[in-house]
């Protein structure tokens, strides 16, 4: 569909009155403080590509992508746009005009297909193992890496050996009477640096009379596309996705990714199916596709059982963006938290505001992304918490980068993980230990 | 000298961190929150966010010598063009200066640069148990430079005034490149009349006669107790009426809102579970101070409104109390919303009328959407009879357009003839300043003189005010 066509720019664009609001929610504005990256200014800019004002070139681009796409502004926003919407759409009309063939090759080859994602996963983690990544930062190879990469490869540590997919079965049968037949939507970050992360989902799912089902054709859910201009492999992507879970009779589609949750969800699949042949299907789909937590609370409405030996630990947990904002989840992480026999939950200040992370942004962005982190990090160690869980591997990425940048020791896990370690401790196992 | 040598210039004086010369970059300078801005953009030749009063200096020296404009901006909240180059110059972007300077509790003052955000200097001033008590809507976003330069106020002005009556001095830098303080060089007095009152002068000069460096506020005890009352009428007279009942008792509420029947519909269609009551007009009092005198005069508030209102609701309790503002808190937010095809706009928006006239201004406002086919949405302070008027149109259609500017001439007017003025606190910019010699008669040319008489060459926000 034509740029101007698209349904946030028909619609949404004239509704800005630029009363500035945004400028005092977005976590860019805060660091940057001009005008060029206020959620306001970028709408302007949209609003001037979309009248021919400026062409789309690739300055343009540059200007769009000085944000983290939280969706903090279009929570916030007065007139009820959705600022990233129109962010996205515009990056992908800019970009559909100034290809670039690495580009391509990432996200339109690599990061379509798992395999090759997995490998290029591995080789990054060949290179930690080995210590080449070591060597290659000493000899400054690193910095031949392209844009802010050479700065932000150190953020990608701790790579595991196998993926996900390696360690668990594509079906794992519910345990006891079976209630429901859930598809779990296995994220590429989950599935390749948190393959933890999905053995507890599938520990507490089966536990909790769920069969659990992975597709294998599954895809990408698209988010970081619709970040970096490609809508249109982000579209393909979704289409993928519908015919890689309709094959199976599922009573709900569960992810334990923040972004892959709102990626799958009823609004982005409108953006991208909403005016197409697919739109009833991904309609359908998307009802089914809940996050983690909400099924958990909600449908399972899952106790773990009472353990007075639990160890205590205290635990601080940070809202991912496209969880609190895109999905106003932010009740449920917290009631399962408080669910675990031993967890206190500690509120940290501002638990809700962005950490930097934001997918591919703390590699675009690295320095930007730092001071935001930064100011994550100060809120996290005033928590005076043994452990930061948030719902959101990249959220989990940035923060452990955090962690080591400070030289703290909280390790990061995902809520799950907590809870599949009180199932398992009610036979007397250590928590954090086994973490 | 032209654009490509100012910049250079200004790089020399500020590095390339803190200014913007890209013609990109400067577009997004092109725009505050009027709606003129959304018509046509100018952009400027440079942004320099200047962050000392010699910087502010050196930038005035340079500009005077050189004939150039200078705009100082806050952040841009503005619902006039006051901050837009709109005959080109170079923009001054204060709103990266906030330093608060002092927090003098013992006299009860505060000193701060141009840039502080509002919110955040009352957050600063509550760990004091002080405030600085105007009020704007945009609090969480507006600088308080921008508060000065405009003598902004809110919803709360009925009681505690404008932004002047808490300015005790400032300093300012005159085209010229001179330095001058106002309201005593080392005074920290309260009371002052000694000279010629600058710092009245500067307050709301929308800078077109300076650039204010240091700001030194009066600050007030933060009161204890809040208590809300809503009336509903059936009779749109019945509203300020009530609100003169309400003096004649012997109260002054720190604010009394009004949503006529426009505004009403409008919440409810856009927050239908608010569901406020269908009727000609909703009044909203707040009163504040310790919580017997809260009580004593929720009493008295509930019995003046009783005897024309429909419906009078009161409370203190916080989660009752956001209830009964929640209609008037989306009230701006709604008038975007009416229909999916439109948006509100401002323009003509801030009309203040003597409360005598309220009710037929508002009726007056209704019968001119209705001449020109555009929807209004009215709400506002009606307890200094400043009434904020939201056309809702599709800004994209130049029909709509030209009809949307053709009423808000008249809304414009209309305060004139109706003993008010066509700006009770957003400023007059570059969206009103032909009204200026209807409104001040001789006096008009007056504020000329004193304009040349501070800026000689008309280099200080040219176009705006007067």
């Amino acid at each position: 569909m034509e740029f101007k066509e698209l349904p946030p720019v028909k619609e949404q664009l004239m509704k800005c009155v630029r009363c500035g609001k945004c400028r005092s929610v977005c976590p860019v504005f805060a660091e940057i403080g001009n005008e060029t990256v206020a959620p306001r200014g970028h709408v302007f800019m949209v609003q001037m590509l979309r009248d021919g004002t400026v062409a789309p070139e690739q300055k343009v681009y540059d200007h769009l992508t000085n944000c983290l796409m939280c969706e903090t502004c279009s929570i916030n926003c007065p007139s009820g746009i959705d600022i990233h919407e129109l962010n996205a759409a515009a990056r992908s009309y800019i970009y559909e005009h100034n290809p670039s063939l690495a580009k391509d090759l990432i996200f339109d080859t690599m990061w379509t297909n798992p395999a090759y994602l997995k490998n290029a996963v591995r080789m990054a983690w060949g290179a930690q193992a080995s210590g080449a990544q070591s060597l290659g930062r000493k000899l400054g190879l690193t910095k031949l890496l392209p844009g802010d990469l050479p700065k932000a490869e150190k953020i990608l540590t701790g790579i595991p050996f196998r993926s996900a997919r390696k360690q668990v079965p594509a079906v794992s049968p519910a345990r006891g009477e079976k209630k429901y037949t859930v598809g779990y939507f296995l994220g590429c970050a989950t599935d390749l640096l948190n393959p933890e992360v999905a053995k507890a989902t599938i520990d507490v799912l089966t536990r909790n009379g769920c069969e659990v089902i992975i597709p294998a054709d599954m895809k990408c859910c698209g988010l970081p596309h619709i970040a970096n201009g490609k809508m249109k492999t982000a579209q393909q992507l979704a289409i993928e996705n519908l015919k890689a879970f309709r094959q199976y009779d599922l009573d709900y589609i569960v992810t334990d990714c923040a972004s892959c949750s709102s990626a799958l969800a009823a609004k982005n699949m409108a953006l991208l199916l909403g005016e197409t042949e697919h739109r009833d299907e991904a309609r359908a789909f998307a009802a089914k596709v809940m996050d983690l937590t909400y099924f958990l609370i909600h449908i399972l409405d899952v106790r773990p059982p009472a353990n007075a030996q639990a160890p205590k630990v205290r635990v601080t947990y940070h809202d991912p963006c496209h969880l609190a904002n895109a999905q106003g989840i932010t009740d449920e992480p917290r009631e399962l938290l408080r669910r675990i026999p031993g967890v206190e939950l500690v509120e940290m200040t501002d638990a809700n505001r962005c950490c930097g992370g934001s997918g591919t942004f703390s590699i675009t962005h690295y320095d930007l992304s730092m001071q935001i982190l930064d100011k994550k990090m100060d809120n996290i160690e005033a928590a005076d918490a043994d452990l930061i869980a948030t719902c959101c591997p990249s959220c989990m990425m940035q923060l452990r980068h955090g962690v080591s940048r400070r030289g703290l020791q909280n390790d990061l896990v995902h809520p799950v993980q907590l809870l599949s370690q009180a199932y398992q401790m009610s036979k007397g196992s250590e928590m954090k230990a086994a973490l | 000298m032209d654009k490509s040598a100012i910049q250079k210039e200004l790089l020399k004086m500020f590095g390339k961190d803190r200014m913007l010369s890209d013609a990109l970059d400067l577009m997004y300078y092109s725009y505050d929150s009027s709606f003129l801005t959304k018509l046509e953009t100018t952009s400027p030749y440079a942004v320099v966010f200047p962050r000392s009063t010699e910087e502010v200096q050196k930038i005035m020296q340079f500009a005077y010598s050189h004939d150039i404009n200078i705009v100082p901006r806050g952040a841009g909240t503005g619902e006039t063009g006051g901050c837009v180059a709109v005959e080109g110059g170079i923009v001054l972007d204060l709103s990266q200066w906030k330093e608060i300077v002092e927090i003098d509790q013992k006299n009860m003052q505060v000193v701060v640069r141009p840039g502080v955000i509002h919110a955040d200097l009352n957050s600063e001033l509550a760990q004091y148990n002080l405030f600085f008590p105007p009020d704007p809507g945009s609090s969480l976003m507006c600088t308080v430079g921008g508060m000065v330069a405009n003598n902004a106020s809110g919803l709360r002005a009925v009681k505690y005034g404008t932004t002047e009556q808490y300015v005790l001095g400032l300093e300012v830098v005159t085209p010229k490149g001179d330095i001058i303080v106002t309201g005593g060089m080392k005074s920290r007095a309260i009371k002052n009349v000694s000279g010629l009152n600058l710092t009245k002068l500067m307050v709301g000069s929308e800078g077109v006669l300076g650039v204010i460096t240091k700001i030194r506020l009066r600050c007030f005890p933060k009161p204890r107790a809040r208590g809300i009352a809503m009336a509903v009428f059936d009779r749109l007279d019945d509203a300020p009426a009530t609100v003169l009942d309400v003096y004649q008792a012997g109260i002054l509420p720190s604010g009394i809102e009004v949503l006529d029947g426009s505004a009403i519909k409008a919440v409810n269609e856009f927050k239908p579970h608010i569901k406020l009551p269908d009727a000609e007009a909703i009044l909203l009092f707040e009163v504040d101070g310790n919580p017997p005198s809260v009580e004593f005069e929720g009493d008295i508030i509930k019995e003046m409104a009783g005897k024309r209102a429909r419906l009078v609701e009161w409370s203190t309790d916080p989660k009752s109390m956001a209830q009964l503002w929640e209609g008037r808190s989306v009230t701006a937010a709604a008038a975007s919303r009416v229909r999916p095809d439109v948006s509100r706009i401002f323009a003509g928006e801030d009309i203040s009328v003597p409360l005598s006239r309220v009710a037929d201004v508002l009726r007056a406002i209704r019968e001119l959407g209705q001449k020109y086919g555009i929807q209004v949405v009215n709400y506002g302070h009606i307890g200094d009879g400043n009434v904020h008027t939201a056309p809702v149109i599709n800004p994209e259609d130049p029909a709509e357009v030209e009809r949307v500017l053709q009423l808000v001439d008249e809304i414009h007017l209309l305060a004139i003839e109706m003993e008010g003025t066509t700006t009770g606190e957003h400023g007059v910019g570059a969206v009103r300043r032909r009204y200026a010699p209807l409104e001040h008669g001789i006096a008009h040319e007056y504020m000329l003189k004193v304009k040349q008489a501070f800026d000689p060459k008309g280099i200080m926000n040219p176009g705006k005010l007067i």
